[in-house]
């Protein structure tokens, strides 16, 4: 076999840091849900479509202006977020496992049906905008502007949300509820206005992320169900409700997927399914999760 | 007390046995629409009632039982469409690949416990997916495996003295007595120790150890008997669907089946029958009527997860208790 | 006593005759069932609902006329969610119950051999309207019910390689939806390619499944190896996200815009859909274009009235190009019975072999040897023009398979 030159080797891994961070962005949401609300939320992708969906809607009405709308779409999808944690989301959290994953697949059916309902079968897209539409040359390594800008962002949120679960009264409650939620209560906090605000911010992290595929790859029905096993593989790799092994997860992800594609290309599909095996026989908590399985 | 549920146990099978008469009569009469819709129902139901070996009795959420209803159905696919075997052969077969496809991931998967033991499920359904999916040679790859033949079912037809049937109508009564079989097997299961076993840990995993039932080799053999009869049901849904493709092994399958256990109600031994029956009569009707199948599929099980946890089973039982109390 | 009997015999006897006629009037006006599994939901309903509408305006012009037999068609839709066995589902329920005459209609190349079977079992013909897939008319599969009205992946990748001949590069890469269609064309294609230009090397061939939704590492892995020109078979709605993604990465400029997409990378939806960043100067295909000019005056003549009827019927001056597959089918089934003068399978089975049609794109025949329609597609280079608001395929031509099928 021709071994691939070092530049398509840079190529790649450029490649697969962007497919990675863009990963992270919906994971995170998702791992911050499970770790502190014990939720298993298969609609996480359901409000990752809904995300781009939005973001186009948006770039509709306000003709063009592309980063309002993500923001709009993100804001959105929050709120959104918010509401259905009311109405429906928090009768869940003490509730068995099985039930869990059945209402929340409820979600992901309904979901689907009503975004086809208000928005159709047709692919949607949305422009790039036309400072980010050149690209960034280094030797044979292209990266282009707007993915580069994702990676910043996706960095900046990671970094962002360590600082805020680090640093803030805020995040020391989320830690503590994630560790015991019986505690938190008895200090008087008000875990209600926690978890609202816990899942509204994993639901914002997911429908910005849609938003800013949107440019990059159609809107289109089953967006959903296309990221979900993606998400369920990266979570369980670095270890559910850990927000490092997420951001872990999501690289090996993104790199197994990119260079999969260079060394094994009729294997990369099976390969990620087999990283997720290994993994959960050899550390079922996650390379850097911390929790009692067995 | 004793004298009780030995009369129970009669009745219990005296309803079988008419159930098991009723639906072998329903070729003879009903139109043959009917027959190929109940013969689809048949297989899904126990399909959804070997689920609910692990589900309900044993409290092991597995999120890939398709798996083992793919393997199967891919091995008598091929060995009936391929390889030419008989069909009796080919769905030995099924049932061997599924147990054994069930013993490979079931080994490791009964090592853990709640959310991650249902990831592990669901990882093992994703490996078995993606190699049928991509041993194009083998098993068609996405294209899956069309085109596969009744098996020659005349002999049924001259036995019962009907030489008249279509292979649909002959083919129906071959599933009732396989999935028959397959039911009283897990009937037996359930109502013998081993069953109690299982209700011990799904109860209290840890006491059970304590009281020196070893929880691996029970969950590992339960897992084993479920992917049997999964693989069973995959062997008779693969000639009855006269093609078998890669759906039948992805999540979304899974989900399914898990859905329509729960809709009947996986605290009974009847109730994911009832559930793959009255989701598979729903879901034809409304997809007639509209294409909005999924949202109304997503409302149903909606409120049952808000109002009715334990099914149709339990609802039904919750109302037969009333009348009785009153 | 007597006349009283004789008066009930009467009676009985008219009620009898009325009954008859009754009977015979109502079979008269009894509309011929037309069962159409067809992908209508998921990511797959942006081609199955146009097929859909193209086959009811085709049913109601001739319903307009008085249907065919002096009855009515009607069509039976149903969704098949792109699943092979749920396809199987609701085309025995339209055997069944709705006791369809016919079956028209399956969009991938999973659902149209699996229906076959069913029409197989059942003694219905059945027209597939978009699988290309070989094995649906393959000698081992094929029986007397089945025909198709779409391209197949034979006549498709040899039409590209017609084109691509005529480039001047010997750096070929190909890139294709890991699946049956995508690895069929490419294998046609390939083939061709190296009869008609032996001096073109193969240099690297991607395979990214079906939906997939990031192509970045795709791209980089194939820029890597240089090639001067791409085959590609992105197609099923994935075209957008793949364009958007390779642009990005300049791959279109570094193969110098030598770039050939099969799957309807050409077809309106397409273009329509990504608009200002398609990738213009690259060749694409499509079953039908509204801005079609015709060589020959009668095609042209049709053309646009059937893209006139289209507008209307559909309400969108720029029409999809899929109705025209769904029309296409249906007027094969109707002419087929009309030739048959019966609605009898076997007879309307006997009457499509070798059929000839003149459809909205001119003549096309129903091959008699292997119950394939002499089914063209067109292709052109994307082309920004005045007057429209996304690129057009300029110099669009059809490609008769005619001369190539075998």
């Amino acid at each position: 076999m021709e071994l691939p030159s070092l530049s398509a080797i840079g190529a790649q891994a450029v490649s697969g840091l962007t497919t990675a961070m863009l990963l992270f962005l919906v994971a995170s949401g998702l791992s911050l849900i499970f770790g502190v609300l014990r939720l298993l939320n298969f609609a996480h992708g359901s409000f990752y479509m809904l995300g781009a969906y939005f973001a186009w809607q948006f770039n509709t009405w306000l003709q063009g202006s592309f980063w309002l709308s993500v923001l709009f779409a993100a804001i959105a999808t929050g709120v959104l977020g918010a509401l259905l944690e009311r109405v429906l989301f928090r009768k869940f959290y003490d509730r068995p496992e099985l039930m869990q994953l059945l209402f929340t697949y409820s979600i992901v059916l309904i979901v689907s049906d009503v975004v086809k309902y208000i928005w159709g079968t047709q692919q949607l897209g949305i422009r790039r905008p036309e400072m980010l539409s050149h690209s960034f040359k280094f030797g044979e390594i292209v990266l282009p502007s707007y993915n580069l800008v994702i990676i910043v962002i996706s960095l900046a949120i990671a970094v962002g949300i360590w600082l805020l679960l680090q640093g803030t009264r805020l995040g020391k409650m989320v830690r503590a509820a994630a560790f015991d939620r019986e505690m938190l209560s008895m200090l008087g906090v008000d875990v209600r206005m926690l978890y609202l605000l816990v899942f509204s911010a994993g639901c914002f992290l997911a429908g910005l992320a849609g938003a800013l595929v949107a440019p990059m790859s159609a809107v289109v029905p089953g967006m959903d169900a296309d990221i979900i096993i993606s998400l369920f593989i990266i979570v369980v790799i670095g270890g559910l409700g850990s927000f490092w092994g997420t951001f872990l997860g999501s690289i090996i992800y993104g790199m197994v997927f990119s260079f999969g594609i260079l060394f094994i290309p009729q294997f990369s599909l099976f390969a990620v399914a087999l990283i997720m095996v290994v993994i959960l026989i050899v550390k079922p908590e996650g390379l850097l999760g911390r929790e009692n399985t067995r | 007390m004793a004298v009780k549920t030995l009369d129970n146990k009669r009745n219990r099978l005296l309803m079988a046995t008419a159930l098991f008469l009723g639906l072998g009569a329903v070729p003879f009469f009903a139109p043959p629409f009917y027959v190929v819709f109940l013969n689809d129902a048949l297989i899904i139901a126990c399909l959804s009632m070997s689920l609910n070996l692990l589900v309900g009795y044993t409290g092991l959420i597995s999120f890939g039982h398709a798996a083992y209803f793919g393997l199967g159905a891919y091995a008598c696919g091929l060995l009936l469409k391929s390889a030419g075997l008989p069909f009796g052969v080919s769905l030995v077969a099924a049932g061997a690949f599924g147990g054994l496809g069930a013993a490979v991931a079931g080994f490791f998967c009964v090592r853990l416990n709640r959310v991650y033991f249902s990831m592990l499920t669901l990882a093992f359904s994703l490996i078995f997916w993606a190699i049928c999916f991509r041993w194009n040679d083998l098993t068609g790859g996405d294209q899956g495996l069309s085109g596969i033949p009744y098996p020659n079912l005349t002999w049924i037809s001259q036995m019962i003295g009907r030489p008249d049937f279509s292979s649909a109508q002959s083919y129906y009564l071959v599933s009732l007595v396989v999935v028959a079989i397959c039911i009283a097997a897990m009937w037996i299961i359930v109502s013998s120790p081993v069953g109690l076993m299982l209700r011990t840990i799904r109860e209290n995993e840890q006491r059970s150890t304590f009281i020196g039932v070893e929880t691996r080799r029970v969950k590992l053999a339960i897992f084993i008997v479920a992917g049997t009869i999964a693989g069973l049901a995959g062997g008779l849904f693969a000639v009855f669907n006269r093609g078998v493709y890669p759906d039948f092994m992805y999540w979304t399958k899974s989900a399914e089946i898990l859905i329509m256990a729960l809709f009947g109600g996986i605290g009974s031994f009847w109730g994911p029958a009832i559930g793959s029956l009255t989701l598979l009569l729903l879901h034809q009707e409304t997809v007639a009527l509209t294409e909005y199948w999924s949202f109304a599929l997503g409302v149903i099980l909606l409120v049952l997860t808000l109002r009715f946890p334990s099914g149709l089973w339990g609802l039904f039982e919750r109302f037969t208790n009333t009348r009785r109390s009153k | 006593m007597d006349t009283t009997f004789m008066q009930l015999k009467r009676v009985q006897l008219l009620l009898g005759l009325l009954g008859t006629l009754a009977a015979s009037i109502a079979s008269a006006q009894e509309p011929i069932r037309v069962g159409f599994p067809m992908i209508l939901s998921g990511a797959g309903g942006q081609f199955g609902a146009p097929i859909l509408k193209g086959a009811q305006m085709y049913v109601d012009e001739i319903n307009a006329t008085g249907g065919v037999l002096g009855r009515k068609i009607e069509l039976v839709p149903r969704d098949t969610k792109s699943r092979p066995d749920e396809a199987v589902r609701v085309a025995r329920e339209l055997v069944l119950r709705e006791n369809v005459d016919f079956l028209v209609g399956t969009f991938t190349s999973g659902e149209g051999p699996a229906v076959s079977g069913i029409a197989k079992e059942a003694k219905k013909v059945f027209i597939a309207v978009a699988p290309k897939t070989d094995r649906l008319t393959a000698p081992d599969a094929i029986h007397p019910y089945v025909f198709r009205a779409a391209a197949n992946t034979t006549t498709e990748g040899r039409a590209a390689a017609t084109i691509v001949a005529k480039w001047n590069i010997k750096r070929l890469a190909t890139i294709a939806p890991d699946f049956a269609y995508g690895r069929d064309a490419t294998a046609s294609f390939v083939a061709h390619i190296k009869k008609l230009r032996p001096d073109i090397e193969i240099v690297d061939q991607q395979w990214p499944k079906l939906n997939e939704s990031d192509y970045t590492p795709f791209i980089t892995a194939q820029l890597g190896k240089k090639p001067e020109a791409v085959f590609s078979v992105i197609c099923c709605g994935n075209f957008d996200s793949f364009a958007r993604q390779a642009g990005a990465q300049g791959y279109f400029k570094s193969i110098g815009n030598n770039f050939i997409g099969l799957g309807e990378a050409g077809s309106i939806e397409a273009l329509r859909a990504l608009g200002g960043e398609y990738p213009i100067g690259v060749y694409g295909n499509t079953y039908d274009a509204f801005y079609w000019k015709p060589k020959d005056s009668e095609v042209a003549r049709l053309h646009a009235a059937f893209t006139k009827r289209l507008s209307t019927a559909l309400k969108d001056d720029t029409p999809p190009s899929w109705a025209v597959q769904g029309y296409i089918s249906m007027q094969f089934l109707v002419e087929g019975i009309k030739k048959a003068n019966s609605i009898d399978s076997d007879k309307v089975s006997t009457a499509l072999k070798g059929l000839e049609i003149v459809s909205p794109q001119g003549k096309i025949t129903m091959r008699a040897k292997d119950q394939q329609a002499t089914r063209g597609m067109l292709w052109g280079k994307a082309t920004k023009r005045d007057g429209y608001a996304f690129p057009i395929l300029d110099g669009v031509e059809l490609i008769d398979p005619t001369g190539f099928m075998d």
